[in-house]
């Protein structure tokens, strides 16, 4: 009898040892499965999809837009006044390509060699560097400025995302070329100014080349103008 | 005894494999320094059976007494900060090694002196 629930007992304990290797390993095959490697490459890939699929919108926005100037440009004479306060206010919001002279800034991270001590951070180009320089262009009586390609809005971001710039959801890295229409002298002056952005700049060895140009294109803002929030208000008399 | 082993472990293996247990991330760590335990226990076990002088309650007193330990352990651990439960893999690590080279010893002498 002794015997007996002796062997009982060793199959019950192999059983139990049985039970949990094979729920250890399904479980482990399971946890495998969901590494965060793994999910980084998923993300990456939907990032590339929904990139992809906005910039297919966006060029179907850019032709969208051609249509509505070219119905807008049939319409009579009735509404010129109408048309010539759309185009100014086309260019103000940025909906609008922009033509006319201005400067090219362009700004590359520093080329210094540095020793292991410093912080490599300051070598490179910032967010708040290029808000210095764009606050600098427009105290200037810049016009209309972009910056690699990305037309500045009233609601257009400056920000840090990573290694890279984010500018309009759209992300920019050094080379930075900033367009900016406007008095070509007035704009250099102002950046160049003795203890000016350029200045500060340079003492990280961050390099700053402006050149005069005759004809200056600055592109329009090309995404969707969507307003979840705001709605036009009416206000009596000057507020 | 091999062959109550042998339907033991099937037995548990068929059921686990077949019964979807889901044991969270943060647990499983648990469950694989027990699974070690077991493992440990069942070397031992083997070794005291070439030696002759195995004894099922300690045995069987050994495989869950060890498994609480070890997993107790980790617990512990995890709760201080400290990885003690990478002291229980390379204690465990370790017997384990010193019972099958103990159990592979014996058995090639005893094997020697019958032929």
């Amino acid at each position: 009898m002794r015997q007996r629930s002796g062997q009982v007992m060793l199959v019950v304990i192999f059983a139990v040892l049985g039970f949990m290797v094979t729920t250890q390993i399904r479980n482990q095959q399971r946890l495998v499965g969901m590494l965060p490697l793994r999910r980084a490459d998923e993300l990456t890939a939907l990032l590339r999809a929904a990139e992809a699929e906005r910039d297919l919108l966006r060029y179907e926005l850019a032709s969208l837009r051609v249509r509505l100037e070219e119905v807008a440009a049939s319409e009579s004479a009735a509404i010129a006044a109408l048309n010539r306060e759309l185009a100014s206010l086309r260019l103000l919001s940025g909906v609008s390509a922009v033509r006319g002279p201005g400067i090219l800034v362009t700004m590359h991270d520093s080329q210094r060699p540095r020793t292991r001590q410093q912080d490599p951070n300051v070598f490179l180009i910032h967010d708040d560097d290029l808000l210095k320089v764009v606050n600098e262009l427009r105290a200037a009586g810049a016009e209309a400025i972009s910056i690699n390609g990305q037309r500045l809005t009233a609601l257009s971001e400056i920000r840090c995302v990573g290694p890279t710039i984010s500018i309009n959801s759209v992300r920019v890295a050094p080379p930075i070329v900033i367009a900016a229409v406007g008095d070509a002298q007035t704009m250099e002056g102002a950046l160049k100014m003795r203890g000016g952005v350029v200045d500060q700049l340079s003492l990280w060895g961050i390099e700053v080349t402006m050149t005069r140009e005759r004809e200056l294109l600055v592109p329009a803002y090309d995404r969707v103008l969507s307003w979840k929030h705001a709605r036009p208000a009416e206000v009596r008399g000057t507020p | 005894m091999i062959a109550l082993a042998v339907m033991g472990l099937s037995i548990g293996a068929i059921i686990g494999w077949n019964l979807p247990l889901r044991i969270p991330a943060v647990h499983a760590r648990y469950l694989a320094i027990a699974v070690l335990a077991g493992l440990d226990s069942v070397f031992g076990g083997m070794r005291a059976e070439i030696e002759g002088r195995f004894d099922g309650v300690v045995f069987g007193s050994g495989f869950f007494f060890n498994m609480l330990l070890a997993a107790g352990l980790t617990y512990v651990g995890d709760r201080l900060g400290v990885e003690l439960y990478l002291a229980v893999v390379v204690a465990l690590g370790v017997r384990m090694f010193q019972n099958v080279g103990a159990a592979r010893r014996l058995w090639l002498s005893q094997y020697r002196q019958k032929r």
